[in-house]
């Protein structure tokens, strides 16, 4: 039923919208890695990131080098603020896992109905049209959007790998998601890598946004159902494997995207929670399996949550 | 006095949820967030049975506790290998896919819900009668789960929460106590749907999605997580507060979204300024357990 | 600790003194307009269907200050309460349960399938009408004997598209449609009507509501080769699957029904929005100097046009459907209920609305009323034809 053309149409396009799904992953995969959060203030990110350029293009007619630069920055500004007044707080006082839960969700539901009241609840795109002129490349059709998206998203991956690498303070960030106490008796700052971290996740969460609203129309709840991928990806990835998490946002894409040709249709979201929900119990960790804690910044136990009870040895929870 | 009777039942059946939410993520220290799942199932089950094979509504809701328990005991044999986190998101993977699979299928009316569920003890004893069955409902259940806590088990599910090691070490098995924790709770969450069901009489798969869990989440954590009342509190507080909004005549086009800033304000406000909720731990077993000091860490003014 | 208990009676206490509060700003409120005739509209003002809520809002506003400066209903003013349902079943049942049982509506307008239904049991239960605008899943019809309509369901303007679709010699047709209720029973419809037309359906994919790629569908359709493909979508996602169809190569006639029927559709889109047939229920401002002169007031008073204008069209008019009932009653001196409202609203039968035109609501609980299409030509919308039902 399915020719060779049309196969490698659907490989090119879920290859192509992989570059915002990618970004969105790395994002989250980051945050979980390095500062240990289920960091869903990255939906109150993006949708900033967005918004601000929106306004910026379309509402004040500047121009897209102008307006883009500036939404990143905006979006910065917002993951400092959430960061300094938020995670650092919460990880001061040492709270359960489960407040930085409903805290990042409570953020992110904040973010949606501060933008709703500002901007309104109808679709927008960052440009005023959105469609993109195309190229056919023998028998497959290839969008204005398709290879610079691509080149974008893999470009700051490439970025990101290579500061993580070899620069000093992308080192401190390695040291610190391995044992954030060690690294820290060998002088290392961890508020400040923390705080770095949270940055760049935000950067990278306002590129994909960038990348995404120039294709398709969003709304103020938008951001929260891309969030919800990342976090599929990050978690079929690996936990605190950001290549993992790479590969998985493409491999979901294409998945998703392909996965037509056999499955109906309907049933696409339901496979996407069904691999979440196997990967993670019978694959804990994705494609390795890291020890993972579950109070915020101890990193020793995976069954302990309560508050007040001193399930830690003594020695981790001194700061 | 209608329109009380209503607001009064969908509050006592969010105190059965909340509490028995409570008993799960507070007392057990299982953080799965799954557990409007579960009061889907209840509802599905007791709709079903009772609209398409014309089961008396009485039995049908018994059926909705059995079934909703066995499937929560069936789902978590695997799930609770994983525990934390990874427990958190399986739940979360659990949830959604469970609302796909009633969207998809045919029998649960699909995306576009089920309506025409028959109505139970409301033409006999009206609305304001109903209410007090399900408060009496919502109160046994508090009791109960109250009991639990302050029983042996409690003390061995706390111990269990706190340590599991040295819990497994003292020749328990945490597996069994977990499946128990959960399969009650959720028993408990699907009469609540039965009893939503049966009142409400229409219902769609989207009700019981992630929003509806962190609803949950806040109820108990606002309210005061790990203590008999504080689900009771958050639960009343959190659904009277947007009713309360709506009295306040203001335009439209501030009144929604302000309603839910201040939700979601109020939530976040809690955290930072009184993190463990409107209603304290109670010492009384807490403290058997472990030396008091501990509990000033985190009651400290931030920012 | 030992504080313990006593802070719980006073957090429960001041808990039940904030429900007492609202409870008795309620009633006062309610005593306090008397000699007006008030009815409800619940609209989601929240979440992700606010983006049309506001605006048609808005639109019954200016319809019931409309009325009321141009004298009332026999001199009584006409008082609208407007209440969120977030388009949630259970955020709809308690605004509902308000509007019925605080404010003693004796009627109330709504949209959203999820709310009508989860409202219907209290509707019919209070014997309170419900008057459905917008919703149009044909469901609807069946919900009781107070759930009445004004909004043609999807049957009427899918029907009248397949019927002049058909006409132009199109005997194959590809459906795209949303994996919701609206998607779901509309490409029903289609597939149904299309079928006994004589037409054949070669391609009927669903997509996710949450969708953000639609490539695997759009191919699927390609692949089939039709003469035509139906979207059947939600505002947000319809243009760009329309895009991204064009991109595809799809050259095919594109339909899809009455909510992609906006000027912003056409601006997202630019050429790629050539051809696309979609339905209009309402007259459009080229056809009706009274909705041209609207959506000039909508863009003085708020810059813009309305989104979803044929809905904020039905929206202005409910206040005057509304208006015409409690008119009726009060020069009968019959005594103002749901009952009689229903009552009245059948005899009635055939409204003349300002914006809307004319509107036979039946006592079968569906509507009947003639479809206009539309076309995009040239970068506008242009009318092609009315089809009378």
């Amino acid at each position: 039923m399915f020719d060779l053309a049309t196969i490698m149409q659907i490989l090119w396009t879920s290859v192509a919208t992989s570059s915002y799904y990618v970004l969105f992953a790395l994002s989250f995969a980051l945050a979980l890695k390095v500062n240990k959060v289920f960091n869903f203030t990255q939906a109150a990110v993006m949708s900033v990131a967005f918004y601000t350029a929106y306004g910026c293009v379309q509402l004040l007619d500047w121009p897209a080098f102008i307006a883009l630069p500036l939404a990143l920055v905006a979006a910065l500004v917002l993951s400092w603020f959430i960061e300094v007044f938020g995670f650092s707080i919460l990880r001061e006082r040492k709270v359960e896992m489960l407040f930085v839960f409903i805290f990042t969700f409570m953020v992110s539901q904040l973010t949606v109905y501060l933008i709703s009241l500002a901007f309104g609840t109808w679709s927008h795109t960052i440009f005023q049209s959105m469609f993109w002129p195309v190229t056919l490349v023998g028998p497959i059709a290839i969008s204005g959007w398709d290879i610079p998206a691509l080149v974008v998203a893999f470009g700051s991956a490439a970025i990101l790998f290579a500061f993580l690498r070899f620069s000093r303070w992308g080192q401190f960030m390695v040291a610190v998601s391995d044992n954030p106490d060690l690294a820290e008796l060998y002088g290392i700052e961890k508020r400040k890598v923390y705080l770095l971290t949270i940055l760049i996740a935000g950067a990278l969460a306002a590129i994909g946004m960038f990348l995404y609203g120039m294709r398709a129309q969003v709304q103020p709840r938008t951001s929260l159902d891309l969030m919800l991928f990342a976090t599929v990806a990050t978690i079929i990835g690996g936990i605190g494997n950001l290549f993992g998490a790479l590969i998985a946002a493409v491999g979901l894409a294409v998945i998703q995207n392909a996965s037509i040709l056999f499955i109906s249709s309907e049933w696409q979201a339901f496979l996407v929670y069904a691999i979440l929900f196997a990967t993670i119990i019978f694959l804990p960790g994705g494609l390795r399996m890291p020890k993972f804690g579950t109070r915020f910044e101890t990193k020793t136990r995976e069954i302990s949550l309560a508050e007040e009870t001193p399930s830690a040895p003594p020695s981790t929870r001194a700061e | 006095m209608e329109y009380l009777y209503i607001v009064m039942i969908s509050l006592g059946i969010y105190v059965i949820l909340a509490s028995s939410f409570n008993f799960v993520i507070g007392e057990a220290g299982l953080i799965s967030i799954a557990h409007p799942a579960f009061f889907a199932t209840g509802a599905y089950v007791s709709a079903i049975a009772a609209l398409r094979y014309g089961v008396p509504i009485p039995l049908a809701m018994l059926l909705a506790v059995v079934v909703t328990f066995l499937v929560s005991v069936i789902i978590s044999l695997p799930a609770l290998r994983v525990s934390g986190d990874y427990l958190m998101i399986a739940s979360i993977g659990f949830q959604l896919g469970l609302i796909e699979l009633l969207k998809n299928l045919a029998i649960t009316g699909g995306a576009g819900g089920l309506s025409g569920i028959p109505s139970f003890l409301v033409p006999q004893i009206g609305n304001g009668g109903y209410a007090a069955v399900v408060w009496a409902c919502a109160i046994a259940v508090v009791l109960v789960l109250r009991y639990i806590t302050r029983s042996d088990y409690g003390r061995a599910m706390s111990a269990m929460r706190d340590d599991e090691l040295a819990f497994a070490s003292l020749g328990r098995n945490p597996m069994w106590v977990k499946l128990w924790v959960i399969g009650l709770a959720s028993a408990i969450a699907g009469f609540a749907g039965a009893l939503y069901a049966h009142f409400f009489r229409f219902m769609e798969p989207d009700q019981f999605d992630v929003l509806q869990s962190a609803a949950l989440l806040t109820m108990v954590v606002v309210g005061g997580m790990r203590t008999s009342l504080g689900p009771v509190v958050g639960a009343v507080l959190l659904q009277i507060l947007p009713q309360a909004i709506t009295f306040l005549n203001l335009p439209p086009s501030v009144l929604g979204p302000l309603q839910g800033i201040l939700f979601t304000g109020l939530v976040l406000g809690f955290m930072f300024f009184r993190p463990r909720g409107i209603v304290r731990m109670d010492p009384v077993w807490k403290g058997a357990l472990q030396d008091a000091p501990a509990s000033g860490g985190t009651h400290v003014r931030g920012a | 600790m030992v504080t313990f208990s006593r802070l719980n009676r006073r957090q429960i206490l001041s808990a039940g003194a904030a429900f007492g509060a609202t409870m008795a700003m309620g009633g006062g409120q309610a005593g306090a307009q008397a000699g007006t005739f008030r009815f409800g509209l619940a609209m989601p003002l929240t979440g992700p269907q606010a983006l049309y809520g506001a605006d048609q809002i808005q639109a019954a506003q200016w319809g019931v200050a409309d009325i009321n400066a141009a004298g009332g209903v026999n001199g009584k003013k006409l008082d609208m309460i407007v209440l969120d349902t977030q388009a949630d079943p259970n955020v709809g049942i308690q605004a509902m349960n308000r509007l019925i049982n605080v404010d003693k509506v004796p009627v109330y307008i709504t949209a959203w399938s999820a709310v009508v239904k989860a409202a219907a049991p209290l509707a019919n239960d209070s014997k309170t009408l419900q008057i459905v605008v917008g919703a149009n899943a044909p469901s609807i019809s069946k919900l009781g004997d107070y759930v009445y309509t004004s909004y043609p369901l999807a049957d009427v303007d899918l029907i009248a598209l397949l019927k002049y679709m058909y006409g132009e010699g199109k005997k194959t047709a590809g459906v795209l449609y949303v994996n919701n209720e609206t998607g779901i029973s509309a490409a029903e419809i289609y597939r149904d009507a299309f079928t006994a037309m004589g037409g054949k359906i070669v391609a009927y994919e669903a997509f996710d509501p949450k969708a953000t790629d639609f490539t695997g569908p759009i191919l699927k359709a390609r692949a089939s080769g039709a003469d035509m493909i139906h979207i059947q979508g939600q505002v947000s996602d319809t243009p760009q699957i329309i895009a991204q169809m064009r991109q595809l190569g799809i050259k095919q006639t594109i339909s899809s029904y009455s909510a992609i029927f906006h000027p912003k559709f056409i601006q997202s889109l630019g050429a790629a929005a050539e051809g696309v047939v979609v339905t209009s229920l309402a007259p459009s401002p080229e056809v009706s100097a009274d909705v041209a002169k609207y959506v000039q007031r909508w863009v003085k008073e708020k810059g813009r046009e309305p989104n979803g204008l044929p809905y904020t069209q039905y929206l202005y008019d409910a206040p005057y459907l509304v208006a015409k009932i409690f008119e009726k009653l009060d020069k009968d001196g019959t005594a103002i209920t749901g009952t009689s409202m229903r009552q009245a609203m059948l005899d009635i039968k055939t409204f003349h609305l300002p914006l809307t035109g004319q509107v036979d609501i039946l006592p079968d609980h569906t509507v009947k009323k003639p479809v206009d299409l539309m076309q995009v030509k040239g970068g506008k919308w242009e009318r092609i034809t009315t089809i009378g039902t």
